[in-house]
This record gives structure tokens, C-alpha cells and sequence, in this order.
């Protein structure tokens, strides 16, 4: 598999539990007897097939490591050794997995699938506060915070609110330019409570025609607006709520995200014994068949030991089997976030379940 | 007692009861103090019990003949006195290091507030020597305040001695927990208990012969275009506060720019985007005298995107007037529970502490000033206000129009009005409201609403509301939770300057010695040895206002307390209070539905400057908001320390 954009990094970091073989071309260190006796260190490219210890997920410098104990046969280096490999985009390498599950398959099947891309760059701001975010396939990643002080106004003091709303739209342009790449991104989303994002919107195409910037002029269509209710990092659930951003992406996995984890919401406050949440719960109400629809993160399979692993997957598994529908939540987007935070397990269910309160979650 | 004071923790308990500085009476401090006395001057005022062994010590000595108990607060500005007797001491209990450093950071504190004050100051020679001698122990203080203060020692006025002297008290505790625990401006530094050594300086009292008025904060809310800047707008030109060539100007702007109609809102509305709009979009200040009071006048948006705009307007009310749209359709658009703002305004109003509210019925003329409207909606809003805990005395409710100038400022003219309607109007039910209470002698706590920064003279003002103390030219405060602190230039109340402020006034604070970019909306100001506590997790008690989502661990909800707005996240719902009895009913609910009472526990994502409620009002009112709606309402009850 070679992994293409950073996106699959993450399906890469899913699909690889401890237990499986990786191997990949790597370099080491490798101590060598030259002839006069002393050591030299060697980098040495090499091919090695490592047995899977811990695997670690670095989104800054968008590379996987996996750590684990080498056992192909190599000259360099001794079986048993242990060695750390690193996967960087276009750099392919071979999974071997004792046993492949049907989440892994469902993974290898989203990887592969070229479509389902969200790809929404969101510009969420309020008077003071923006944030610049990406919206992947399965990551939402914070590319920018610009946080500055306006002054409001009163009196005399009008011309210093101007100037300091101008250099804060300012700010948020420049980051706007620099992180937002049209050739990747489906379509820009400016949002914003009141009328900030219409000001900036105003400020940007003013700027682009004065300072001849060609991606925002080509790319004038792909700008829509949308209103939240805030600019905090939390809103951007409405702004993949808002009717004209989700006709765009209804079909990724960030949209079906948002809208079951609502949905669920929605339950807790209407009909909350048709609702619960909490690995003990959810359990109870998968043995009395109750879940219609299940809610669970990747977190809690990627960090678990085989049973506890297997215990889930048997679980998604049953759900589906029994008719229901199970939504695996990327913890990296920002519904999956909320769920983890609400323990990362969580059904909707069939009929109502009010003993359910009596047990300790 | 005093060495409780070195215990860090539990220093609230009772520390405070022993202590009585009715004996140390201004006048006599300031005698004649001989600089190079070692032993105090010469003030013999009385004797001081010692706490432990209740011993009548003579008030020279600073610790106990018997137990060798330092005295707490030490006395005087007696710096020699103190060093000598705290060297002598020093051999004495480990103790006696802290104390006397402790005591160099009292006088210290005190000397920057007499170098500070000197300028205002009145020569009074008295007290003059014996401030000028604590100039050589600052030397060796630690505290951070004694920087280039040392040769101004000389005159110092009465007031600000006895200001020093309040000084010694509780900042000795207060100072030695930052430096034996290292904590800096740590919360716990200000237990409700060590507030009561704080003496308010003379100035700070209000002058008795009552010449001057009450300041009154009144909030004006209510639904979107019910007319509250156009009544603002109105009010100030009846009471001449807007020149007749001025409104012509604004007259003349509005019908060019095709809104006629929001004349009057324009006083107030003053940029140029929320004319544009014909909204208003933050909280507009404006400032006009009744007869009894000087009524300082905040126009919220109605909008319901600028809530929180509103929040910050409405932390700052003493009362409210809350506008309704009398006309048909609008007053029902306006109650509508989830569209309208009407009753968001009412809670959160409600929530701030205002408990006195003028409901003013706008748009009267529209409906031809009907009764029977008038009527309906009385009895519809009534019954919510009544909800939410408005007491049916405390509301007035008065039918008038702004556009049409009826009932505002004098009795209606129009005979239909005045055929059914005989009862104040506005201007006399804004006079007949309560004088609210105020913390004067509290240190001084002022949440920043606003900073500006001048660009002709490049000075920083903070503008803000007293919430306690006072402050006058020269003051020094400290900025939380930067940690800067700096100095009041002047201070400005309705754009002219004033010489003191007090709690409750709203006044624009010129700073000296603060960076523009240590200070911002949502900061503190305070007294340089009360600083206020800044928190990142905290408890609260809430209500949860209906038609909003479940609360349940994990939501992301905004919190507002005075003008600091966070993200925020609940971590842990501690346990349902019982509506009635208030105790706890069931621990750990899964989920907060609406109209529930409850304790939880939030995180939030900066750390914001706060108080518990029952040591400050202001800084411990919070509201949480999400997805555009206020989701609760309540009190902080404790800060967690992480």
C-alpha cells in the first residue's frame, strides 16, 4: 500500500494492530568491523519485515511509526531486534494481519474509495477569534487561530475599531492564502454569528481584485457563507449542518458523522430511555437486541488489547447483522471528539430501555 | 492568630476574628514620627490583646511580651521599628524571616501606594517621616511593587496612611502564601474572611451630604426592533443631552441613507454598520441625570446573535427596562420561546442579578393605545416574569411610544392613552426605582469591558463598572490575569473627567504603565494586594432554561462570566439539586434536561478571572451558551485548583 495524502495515514493507523508484520523499506544504523578494526556507523537502507509492538500516530509531521521486533532475515540486522519503522506518504510498504476483520476491511475499502473525499476548508470566525480548519475524510486538522482584541465601539474611539477589525481581516486572509489550497479543497465555507463573515468575505474579494489574487478570483463560486451561532471550534458542527454546505458533502463520512451523533442528541432530549451511552449500557442493551443504531469511535479499537478489540468488533458486527446501522466515528472529526468525550460508546435504540437509569454506567 | 498565617491553607479560619482595628484611629497615626526612632513612635494608642495568651500588650510593642506572638497586623508604617524588631526577632521563630519580609511587603505595597499618592495628596506632615523611612527596608522586600518607589516618601496624605495601615493585614497573608507556596497570583490567596481588614481610604466614602446622585446602570433589552435605541435615543434628546442641531444632523443622515425612522436611534447606534443594518450590534453607553439619580443609560442588541454583546451590557445593570413591540404580530414574534428574545433577555436579566425591572410597552401608537392590548400582554409576559422570579412589586409596567413621544417624560398627552392609563411615566418610574446596594468598602474589583487605545496620545483606557471599592487618580491596580500592574492616570465618567470613582459608577480608566497588548475585554482590574483568582476549572450551580439540548459530559458550550467569554467543556455532572429544597437529589444524571437544577463541573479552554459567588457578585455570575441559545444559567460555587 502507498499512502497518498494524509488521510490515509490515518486509515493506516487504524488498520495496524499490534500483532500484525509491517514491512517497508527503512533505514538503520548499522555498526560495521572495517578492516582496521574499528566500528563504523553505517546508514544502511534496508528492507525489513517487523513484527508489530506499538504504533504511534505524529499528525504534525504526518508519519506513523511502528515499533517492533524485526523478523525477516537480513544481514544487517538480527531477528529479534527491535527497530522502529516509519511510514511517510508515498512511501509504500507490505500489511500482514494474522486476521483480517471486517472493520479492517471496511477501512481498506474507504482508503481505497477515490470519491468520498469532503475536503471543505471552513474559515470559522467571530469579532476577535478565527480559526482556519480543514475537513478531511476522516480528519478535521486546525490549520490556523488568530485571536486579536477589538475595541468596540464608543465615541471617539470608532476610527481604532476599524483599523483593528481591518488588520484582524487581514490576519485571517494572509492565513487564508497561505493554508487554503483550491486544487485540493472542494469549496470554501466562511463562517460566522452576525455579520463578520460578510464583512471579511467583502474585505477578501476587495483585496483579491487589488492585489490581483488569482486563486480567490478563479474560485470566487466555491466561497459560501454560513452562519453559527459562535466562532469557538464546537460550531463547526452547524456549519456541516447547514443545508447548503451538506448538499456538498452529504456523501462523506464527515456528514453521516454529524447527522448521527444529532440524531442522537436529538433522542437524548426527546425520548432519553430510547437513548444511552457508556460501554456498560450499551452492552445491556446490545444482550436484550435493543440497539438500532450504534455510535463508537475508531479510539476504542485502535488502543485496546486483542479481546477488547475483538468484543467490539463482535459488537459492530451483531448490530449490523441484526438489521441495525453502526457509525464507526473518526475521533479526529469534531462529532468524534464529542463522542469520545461522552465515553466513545453510544446506541439509539428500538424501544425504550428506562431500567437502564438504575444501572451504574 | 498569626502563625496561622504561615500555614498557607487553612488561614481562613478565624484569623480574622481576633483583629480589631478600632484602636488604631486615624488621627493619632500620624504623629509625630521621628524617622531615626528605632522604637515606634511615638503613638501610644492603647494597648493590643495578644491573640494567644490575651495578654494587654502596649501598643508599641509589635509582638507579645508574654508568648513572643507577632502582632498581626504589625502597626504603623514603622519600618525601623519593624526591622529592628524583626531582626531582633529573627532568632526567635523560624517565622520571624517570613514575618518580617512579609511585613517589608506590606510596607512596600504601601509605599508604592504613597509614592503613588503623593501626587494627589495634601501635605499633611505628619505621617511624612515616618514614610520615609520604610524606604530603606523596601530595599531589601521582595515584593515586586517596591520598584522606584522609595524616594517618594515624603508627603503623605492622612488618607493614604490609613490606607497603608489598612494595608497591613490581610496583604501580610496574602503576600506570604505567593511566596512561601510560589503561586503567584494564586487563587486561594483571597478568602472571603481576609476581606474584612480592608479599611476603605476616606476618599472612598461617599461625600454625606448627598449632593452628589446615586449612579443607576440601567440596562435596556428586549426582542429585536422593539424600539430600545429609538427610546434611548428619544429619552436623551427630551432631556436635552442630544443638541436640537445634532438630531437635525441625524434626521438629515438617516433619510439620505433611506432609514427616516431611526433618527433617534442613530444618538446611539454610532458606527457606521449598525446604521447601515439599522441594528444595533454592541451595547451603546450614553449618560443623562434624573432627579435622582445619574443614569447611565446601556442600549443591547436584540439580536440574537449578539448575546453575548447583551451579557456584557447586562452584567453591569442595576435594573432593566425591557422594551416590548406592542404591535400586532411582533409582540408574539417576540415571546416565541425558541425564535424570540424576549424571554431569552428576561432570564438572562433575571440571571444578573436585576431584580427591578420597568417593562416599557412600545409602539403604542400603532395599536391606537388599546387597553385591551395592553391588557393581554401584561397578563401574557406577567406570568413568565413571575416564572422567572421577577417579583410582581418589583415590575412596573408602563404603555408608551417613542416615535410619537408619549409618556416618556411627562404625562401622555394623547386622550386615549390618558383615558385608561394613569400611573408614571417613564422618566418617573426610573426615579422611583431602588438605589441599589453598593460594595465601596470592598477592594477595588472593576471587570474591563472595553479597552480603547487613543491613537492621538497613545494611552490605554479600560472601560468598565465599578463592581467594589473605588479608585481614584493615582491608584494603582493590577490587571488580571496578566499580572500587570499599572497606575490611573485619570478617569472619565459621561466623557468628562471626575476625580474619584466608586462602585457602581461607570467610568472610562485612563492607565498608565500597562502594554496594550496585557490588557482586554474581560480582564480584571483590582487592587494590587487583592488580586482577583483566575481559574480554568470550575464548579458551578445552574439552572438549565428550557427549550434548550441536553446537557450531558463532553458538551462544548460557551461561558460567559462579566465580559470573559470561553469555550468551555463539561467534564462532570456532579449531582440534580431538588427545585425546591436545593439539595443534592441524584448523583451523577446522565444527561441536564431542561428546567433542572444542578452542580456541575467545567473545563475551559483559557483561563478567565472569577470569583466565587459569594465573595463577588460580578465576577461569579455565569451563563452557558450553545448553538446560538442560552442553555443555563448560574453561579460559580468553587474554583478547582489543577
Amino acid at each position: 500500500m502507498v499512502p497518498v495524502d494524509s488521510d490515509d495515514l490515518w486509515f493506516a493507523y487504524n488498520l495496524i494492530a499490534p500483532g500484525d508484520s509491517v514491512m517497508a523499506v527503512t533505514v538503520r544504523k548499522v555498526l560495521r568491523e572495517a578492516a582496521s578494526g574499528g566500528r563504523d556507523a553505517e546508514r544502511v537502507k534496508l528492507k525489513l519485515e517487523i513484527k508489530v509492538e506499538a504504533v504511534d500516530y505524529d499528525k504534525v509531521g504526518t508519519v506513523l511509526r511502528i515499533r517492533g521486533k524485526n523478523v525477516l532475515e537480513n544481514e544487517h540486522v538480527k531477528i529479534g531486534a527491535f527497530h522502529t519503522l516509519e511510514i511517510e506518504l508515498q512511501r509504500p510498504f507490505v500489511l500482514r494481519k494474522g486476521v483480517w476483520d471486517s472493520l479492517a476491511l471496511d477501512v481498506l475499502h474507504q482508503a481505497s474509495d477515490p470519491g468520498a473525499s469532503a475536503d471543505l476548508a471552513v474559515v470559522l470566525m467571530q469579532e476577535g477569534l478565527a480559526h482556519i480548519l480543514l475537513v478531511g475524510r476522516s480528519m478535521t486538522t486546525t490549520r490556523a487561530r488568530i485571536e486579536t482584541s477589538i475595541p468596540r465601539k464608543h465615541g471617539p474611539a470608532i476610527a481604532g475599531y476599524d483599523s483593528a477589525l481591518n488588520k484582524f481581516f487581514e490576519n485571517v486572509l494572509q492565513a487564508f492564502l497561505k493554508h487554503i489550497d483550491f486544487s485540493v479543497v472542494r469549496c470554501a465555507v466562511i463562517a460566522s454569528p452576525g455579520f463578520t463573515k460578510d464583512q471579511f468575505h467583502r474585505h477578501l474579494l476587495l483585496e483579491a481584485e487589488r492585489r490581483q489574487l488569482r486563486p480567490i478570483i478563479e474560485n470566487k463560486s466555491r466561497i459560501i457563507l454560513v452562519h453559527t451561532s459562535s466562532g469557538y471550534k464546537h460550531s463547526l458542527r452547524e456549519v456541516l449542518d447547514a443545508p447548503n454546505v451538506m448538499n456538498m458533502i452529504k456523501d462523506t463520512k464527515a456528514a453521516q458523522e454529524v447527522r448521527a451523533l444529532k440524531d442522537f442528541f436529538d433522542m437524548l432530549s426527546n425520548d432519553p430511555d430510547r437513548a444511552c451511552y457508556g460501554p456498560k449500557h450499551v452492552e445491556v442493551a446490545h444482550e436484550r437486541l435493543a440497539i438500532q443504531t450504534l455510535l463508537i469511535t475508531d479510539d476504542l479499537f485502535r488502543n485496546a488489547d486483542v479481546e477488547t478489540r475483538k468484543k467490539y468488533v463482535n459488537l459492530v458486527e451483531s448490530v449490523k447483522g441484526s438489521g441495525g446501522t453502526a457509525h464507526i466515528f473518526s475521533s479526529m472529526h469534531i462529532s468524534g471528539e464529542q463522542l469520545a468525550q461522552l465515553t466513545g460508546i453510544a446506541a439509539v435504540l428500538r424501544f425504550p430501555l428506562p431500567d437502564l437509569e438504575d444501572i451504574e454506567m | 492568630m498569626p502563625r496561622k498565617v504561615f500555614d498557607g491553607v487553612d488561614y481562613d479560619d478565624g484569623y480574622d476574628d481576633d483583629y480589631d482595628y478600632d484602636d488604631l484611629d486615624d488621627a493619632d497615626y500620624y504623629g509625630k514620627a521621628q524617622p531615626s526612632e528605632p522604637v515606634k513612635e511615638t503613638i501610644k494608642r492603647g494597648t493590643w490583646s495578644c491573640p494567644i495568651c490575651t495578654y494587654d500588650n502596649d501598643e508599641s510593642m509589635t509582638a507579645c511580651d508574654i508568648c513572643g506572638v507577632f502582632r498581626n497586623p504589625l502597626p504603623h508604617m514603622n519600618n525601623n521599628h519593624d526591622k529592628k524588631t524583626a531582626t531582633a526577632k529573627t532568632s526567635d521563630s523560624s517565622s520571624a524571616k517570613t514575618q518580617w519580609s512579609k511585613t517589608n511587603n506590606v510596607e512596600d505595597n504601601n509605599h508604592v501606594k504613597d509614592g503613588v499618592l503623593r501626587l494627589q495628596a495634601n501635605n499633611k506632615a505628619s505621617a511624612s517621616s515616618s514614610i520615609s523611612k520604610e524606604s530603606i527596608p523596601s530595599m531589601e522586600s521582595s515584593s515586586k511593587l517596591s520598584t522606584g518607589n522609595e524616594q517618594l516618601g515624603d508627603q503623605v496624605s492622612g488618607a493614604s496612611s490609613r490606607r497603608n495601615r489598612m494595608g497591613e493585614g490581610t496583604p501580610s497573608v496574602e503576600e506570604i502564601r505567593p511566596q512561601s507556596h510560589n503561586r503567584g497570583m494564586s487563587k486561594s490567596d483571597l478568602p472571603s474572611k481576609s476581606r474584612a481588614p480592608y479599611k476603605p481610604e476616606k476618599w472612598m466614602l461617599p461625600e454625606k451630604e448627598g449632593s452628589d446622585l446615586n449612579q443607576l446602570n440601567l440596562a435596556i433589552v428586549g426582542h429585536v426592533d422593539s424600539g430600545k435605541s429609538t427610546l434611548s435615543g428619544r429619552l436623551l434628546h427630551l432631556l436635552g443631552r442630544i443638541s436640537q442641531k445634532q438630531m437635525h444632523k441625524y434626521e438629515k443622515e438617516a433619510k439620505i441613507q433611506g432609514k427616516g425612522s431611526f433618527a433617534y436611534a442613530w444618538a446611539l447606534d454610532e458606527s457606521p454598520e449598525e446604521r447601515e443594518r439599522g441594528i444595533t450590534m454592541t451595547v451603546g453607553v450614553a449618560y443623562f441625570d434624573t432627579k435622582n439619580y445619574h443614569v447611565v443609560v446601556l442600549d443591547s442588541p436584540g439580536h440574537k446573535d449578539f448575546i453575548p454583546n447583551m451579557i456584557s451590557g447586562a452584567t453591569q445593570a442595576d435594573a432593566a427596562i425591557l422594551v416590548i413591540d406592542a404591535s400586532i404580530g411582533s409582540f408574539e414574534a417576540g415571546v416565541d420561546p425558541t425564535k424570540g428574545q424576549t424571554r431569552e433577555h428576561a432570564q438572562l436579566i433575571r440571571s444578573f442579578g436585576v431584580d427591578q425591572l420597568i417593562v416599557a410597552i412600545n409602539k403604542m401608537d400603532v395599536v391606537e393605545y388599546s387597553k385591551e392590548r395592553y391588557d393581554t400582554i401584561k397578563q401574557k409576559l406577567g406570568a413568565f416574569l413571575r416564572l422567572c422570579g421577577f417579583k410582581d412589586l418589583s415590575v412596573l409596567w408602563i404603555p408608551l411610544s417613542a416615535m410619537e413621544n408619549q409618556n416618556l417624560v411627562s404625562a401622555s398627552s394623547d386622550a386615549r392613552l390618558r383615558s385608561w392609563y394613569q400611573g408614571p411615566h417613564l422618566l418617573d418610574a426610573i426615579d422611583s426605582l431602588q438605589p441599589p446596594t453598593r460594595d465601596i468598602s470592598k477592594p477595588v474589583v472593576m471587570p474591563v469591558c472595553d479597552v480603547v487605545k487613543s491613537q492621538s496620545t497613545g494611552q490605554v483606557s479600560a472601560i468598565g463598572k465599578l463592581a467594589s471599592g473605588a479608585l481614584r487618580s493615582g491608584s494603582k491596580v493590577l490587571v488580571m490575569p496578566s499580572g500587570d500592574v499599572g497606575t490611573v492616570r485619570s478617569l472619565e465618567r459621561d466623557s468628562r473627567p471626575c476625580t474619584v470613582a466608586r462602585a457602581g459608577d461607570n467610568v472610562s480608566v485612563v492607565l498608565h504603565g500597562v502594554e496594550e497588548t496585557n490588557i482586554m475585554s474581560g480582564d480584571v482590574l483590582c487592587h494590587p494586594e487583592f488580586p482577583v483568582p483566575t481559574a480554568k476549572h470550575v464548579e458551578l450551580k445552574v439552572l438549565v432554561l428550557d427549550g434548550s439540548a441536553p446537557i450531558v459530559i463532553g458538551s462544548q458550550l460557551e461561558f460567559h462570566v462579566h465580559h470573559a467569554k470561553e469555550a468551555a467543556r463539561v467534564v462532570k455532572i456532579i449531582s440534580l439539586l431538588d427545585p425546591k429544597t436545593g439539595k443534592a437529589s441524584k448523583k451523577t444524571p446522565r444527561c441536564l434536561v431542561a428546567k433542572q437544577s444542578a452542580i456541575l463541573e467545567v473545563v475551559l479552554n483559557g483561563s478567565v478571572c472569577a470569583e466565587e459567588y459569594s465573595n463577588c457578585k460580578a465576577l461569579g455570575r455565569v451563563s452557558l451558551r450553545s448553538l446560538g441559545r442560552t442553555v443555563a444559567v448560574g453561579v460559580i460555587t468553587r474554583l478547582i485548583e489543577d
